[in-house]
This record gives C-alpha cells, sequence and structure tokens, in this order.
C-alpha cells in the first residue's frame, strides 16, 4: 500500500515536470493569463466593495465576513485550478481520439489523466486567497486554535472535493454529448455564486444550491463554523460527507464514460 | 452558420443566462432590502439593465479574438493576406454572421423569459428607438476591440490570457457587472473617459430611461462613434506595427 503510494507519488512528478517544460515556451502568455486571473478574482472584491459602499449591509452580512467567504472559496477551488485544470481538455481528447491513449498505461487512468496538467497560474490566486483570508480574519478579529485549525483543514478539503466532483461529472459528459463545454462552463459559472449567503437565494436556488449543485458547500456553510460560530445550522455537519458522498459519485460516473467510449474508429 | 452543428450548447448558454438573472434578481433584491431607490435606480430597473447586460455580453460573443489567434499561430492568416480583401472587414463580417445567429437562437428566446417569467416592465419613449442604434455602435466597438486583442497574439502567440483579461476588465469597467451609477462618484467619473461604458452602458441607459431629450441621445450616439473611430484609426495602425512580427513555420 506505502510502496504503491510512493510509486504514484514519484509517477506524479515526472509526469507534471514534463508538462511545465512544455508550457515554458509560452512565457508571454503565461505572464498575461497570471496577470488576467489575478484580474478576475480582484474584480470579485471589486463587485463586493462597490455593493457595500451603496448598502452597509447584505441581508446581515458585513463586508470583511464575505471577503472571508471569499477567500475560503479562493482556497477551496484552488486545487480544482491548478491539479485537476486538464478535465477542461477531456472534450478535445474524447473528440479527436486521443484519449484512446490513456488505457494503455499500467496506471490508474484518472490519476495519470489528472497527472499531466498542472496549472501554475493558479498559484497566484492561492496567494490571493491566503493574502484576503489573513486580512479577513484578522479585520474580524478571528481566533484561531489547534482544534480550529483541525476544523478549517476537513473543510476546506471537503469543499475541495465537492467543487472537482461537480467538474469532473461536468466533464465526463463529454464521453455522451460530445462537446462537454457548456456543461462545464455552466458549472463553472455557478460556482461563482458560492461566495455570496445562501441566505438571499430563495426557494428554488436555495434547494438547487444546497442539495443538488451543492456550491454552498464551496464556502458559505463552512465558513460560518468560523465567522458565526453562534448561528451553526445543522446543515454543516454535512460537509464533510457531501465532499465524501459527491467524490464518490463523480468517480462512478468517470468510470462509467470511460468505459463506454468507443474511440473515434480511426 | 457553422456555430448551429453545436446546438445543445446554445441550450446550455441560455440556461446560463437565465441562472444568472434568477441569482442576479435575488442578489440585488437583498441589496435593495427596504429601500425603494438606490442611487436614482430602482430596482426594476437595476434589474433590467443588469438582465440585458448578459444578454448583450451572449450576443457580442463572436470569438472572433480566438480566431485571429489560431489564424496567425497555424498560419492560415497568410491566405487573407494574398486576398485583395481587408483582414479586419472580413473578421468583422463573420463576427456579424455570429452575431445574428446568437441574436436568434439566445437572446430572443431570453427576452421572451425575461418578459414573461420575470415579468419585468420597461417604460416606453424615444430611447427605446435609439437602442438599435446604439447596439450597432456596440457592436462596432466590441469587434474592433477583439480585433486588437486578436492582433496582439502577432506578439504573444496564444490568446487565451489576453482574452480572459480582456473579458474581465470589459465586464467590471463597462457596468454590466455593476450598474455604472452604482460606482463611487470619483471613480464613475474616470469610467465614464474609457470606452468600456460606450458599449454597455450607453445603450443600457436608453433603455432604463427612455424619457430624456432627444438632444442627450444624440450625444451619447457621438460619444460612441468618436470612441468607434478613435479604437478603428489605433487598431489599423497597430495591425501594419504588428503583421512584421510575423514568423510562420516555413517562411
Amino acid at each position: 500500500m506505502i510502496d504503491t503510494l510512493k510509486f504514484y507519488f514519484r509517477i506524479y512528478f515526472q509526469i507534471e515536470a514534463q508538462y511545465i517544460k512544455s508550457r515554458m515556451q509560452y512565457r508571454d502568455d503565461f505572464i498575461i493569463s497570471t496577470i488576467g486571473m489575478l484580474f478576475s478574482s480582484l474584480t470579485t472584491v471589486g463587485v463586493f466593495w462597490v455593493i457595500f459602499d451603496t448598502v452597509p449591509e447584505l441581508d446581515g452580512w458585513s463586508l470583511n465576513e464575505i471577503i472571508f467567504i471569499y477567500s475560503f472559496y479562493l482556497l477551496a477551488t484552488n486545487p480544482m485550478q491548478t491539479l485537476f485544470d486538464h478535465f477542461w481538455q477531456l472534450r478535445i481528447h474524447v473528440l479527436k481520439g486521443t484519449f484512446i491513449k490513456y488505457y494503455f498505461r499500467p496506471l490508474n487512468m484518472m490519476f495519470y489523466y489528472v497527472s499531466e496538467m498542472f496549472d501554475v497560474k493558479g498559484i497566484m490566486q492561492l496567494f490571493l486567497g491566503i493574502a484576503l483570508f489573513v486580512y479577513s480574519s484578522n479585520s474580524l478579529g478571528l481566533v484561531w486554535n489547534l482544534k480550529q485549525l483541525i476544523y478549517l483543514i476537513i473543510l476546506l478539503l471537503s469543499a475541495s472535493l465537492v467543487i472537482i466532483s461537480i467538474m469532473i461529472v461536468a466533464a465526463s459528459a463529454s464521453f455522451w454529448i460530445y462537446n462537454s463545454f457548456p456543461v462545464m462552463d455552466l458549472a463553472w459559472r455557478l460556482r461563482e455564486y458560492a461566495p455570496y449567503p445562501m441566505s438571499i437565494y430563495k426557494g428554488f436556488f436555495q434547494i438547487l444550491f444546497t442539495y443538488v449543485i451543492p456550491i454552498g458547500f464551496i464556502s458559505f456553510y463552512p465558513s460560518q463554523v468560523f465567522i458565526r460560530p453562534e448561528e451553526l445550522t445543522p446543515i454543516i455537519f454535512l460537509s464533510p460527507a457531501m465532499g465524501i458522498i459527491f467524490s464518490f459519485i463523480a468517480y462512478r460516473v468517470w468510470t462509467a464514460g470511460v468505459n463506454s467510449y468507443t474511440g473515434t474508429g480511426s | 452558420m457553422a456555430g448551429l452543428a453545436y446546438r445543445s450548447g446554445y441550450f446550455f448558454t441560455i440556461a446560463n443566462n437565465l441562472i444568472y438573472m434568477g441569482i442576479a434578481f435575488y442578489l440585488w433584491q437583498s441589496i435593495y432590502g427596504s429601500r425603494e431607490i438606490i442611487r436614482g435606480m430602482t430596482f426594476n430597473q437595476t434589474f433590467l439593465y443588469l438582465s440585458l447586460a448578459s444578454s448583450i455580453f451572449v450576443l457580442f460573443q463572436t470569438w472572433s479574438d480566438w480566431e485571429i489567434g489560431f489564424q496567425i499561430n497555424d498560419g492560415s492568416i497568410i491566405t487573407w493576406m494574398i486576398k485583395p480583401l481587408n483582414y479586419q472587414f472580413s473578421i468583422m463580417a463573420s463576427a456579424l454572421g455570429f452575431v445574428l445567429t446568437n441574436l436568434l437562437t439566445i437572446t430572443i428566446p431570453t427576452i421572451i423569459f425575461l418578459v414573461f417569467v420575470f415579468k419585468v416592465t420597461f417604460a416606453t419613449g424615444p430611447g427605446l428607438i435609439f437602442f438599435p442604434l446604439a447596439l450597432v455602435f456596440s457592436f462596432l466597438l466590441t469587434s474592433t476591440i477583439d480585433y486588437i486583442v486578436g492582433i496582439t497574439c502577432f506578439y504573444t502567440e496564444s490568446v487565451w490570457g489576453l482574452s480572459i483579461t480582456k473579458d474581465v476588465i470589459i465586464t467590471f469597467l463597462s457596468g454590466s457587472l455593476i450598474p455604472l451609477p452604482f460606482f463611487p462618484e470619483n471613480i464613475r467619473s474616470i469610467l465614464e473617459f474609457l470606452p468600456f461604458q460606450a458599449i454597455y452602458h450607453i445603450p443600457l441607459n436608453m433603455v432604463i430611461e427612455p424619457n430624456q431629450p432627444t438632444s442627450e441621445y444624440l450625444t451619447m450616439i457621438g460619444i460612441q462613434l468618436v470612441w468607434v473611430i478613435i479604437l478603428f484609426v489605433l487598431s489599423r495602425q497597430y495591425y501594419n506595427k504588428a503583421v512584421k512580427k510575423l514568423r510562420i513555420a516555413g517562411g
């Protein structure tokens, strides 16, 4: 078991190193994309700032609380951004038939597929996430002890699993409908609604975001543990379970897709 | 017409847009709370402004910057250079084709939905007559900006980063994420000197406040026209400069 893990660990870094070398030839694009990604996160902060310039609170939440929720969101979605970026290319591999190569390696297919790409520019968002997290937790006067740090790690991990699972399911759609881009695009945009308090969404959207496409678990519900511990709802205890259940479903969908793929016939 | 090959894409784009409207509805409802008017805009006006903005964004999504990027990278741009046609006009013409398909398949269904499901009401007035004209200028502005971004590919050899940066900057600074009147006064006066507000804020302002004097509307159209001319001249000069950078494998 340990040996297998070690083996996978070593292979992972070898494959990633090759990918990063091949990306180095587009250095200008790397710099521009990094700036672009940073801009897109900063505009979200800009949106909050403009909103709170006109109204003092949003459904009872203050600007710093919203920034905390947003920084949690940046940290939770970062693994999807950096480590699982290759899923965006899945539809191209499926359409062109190049996906067939993943069947011929003595490795777990999802592992091999995921390790072929690492999105370096996502690192900037990690830094921004950490900076906003420190800033907002300072201005909210939050105190961190060991117990809370453990909670933080568990909640971040399960939040990451939720968004990764959603994206894997969306990407796997390409095994059946070929062009999965619109599906992924939809899922990826839904994620953008995660940093807002779920309490503002009424009826349909609240149910959708809590149980069906659980983006509420990406940042809003877990953040409450730290910023409003006195108002916890039982729903928060679902968080780790959500992460595990959804990754199980995602892996099943992926496996079903892989098994049904027949190549392009050439 | 090439876009029609992936019909399921339209369904998701419409769904995407409708979900955005639903979210914007609830978000701004909680921002308004019990207030009637914020910064001179009623909730109804704000919602109309934002949902039309996202529909216009989808309408003008022609991917022509990506197209130029691909043509520069695989060298097929050369087949355009030896034709007796203007490259910029042919790119704009194919973008116009995209806009017309988008209009029929995405924008019109969305507007129908907006009127019958969200039941938005809008005042009528002379502003609505100027709106289509302003939209034409908005199209000229977006397609010229797309063209400039595409051509930058002569230098960077990749378009991904530029294109997303462009989208982010335009949506934020043009008022399509937050209506322009909501920005603090000093920032707003800077934004009014930038070309981006001419793309979204000007046509949208005509819809939400359709009863201003005609001279107001003519000034707005004039501002758009000035920006079209400035950007167009810039893009020509930029192309002439950038094209010298072209290197094609084996050329």
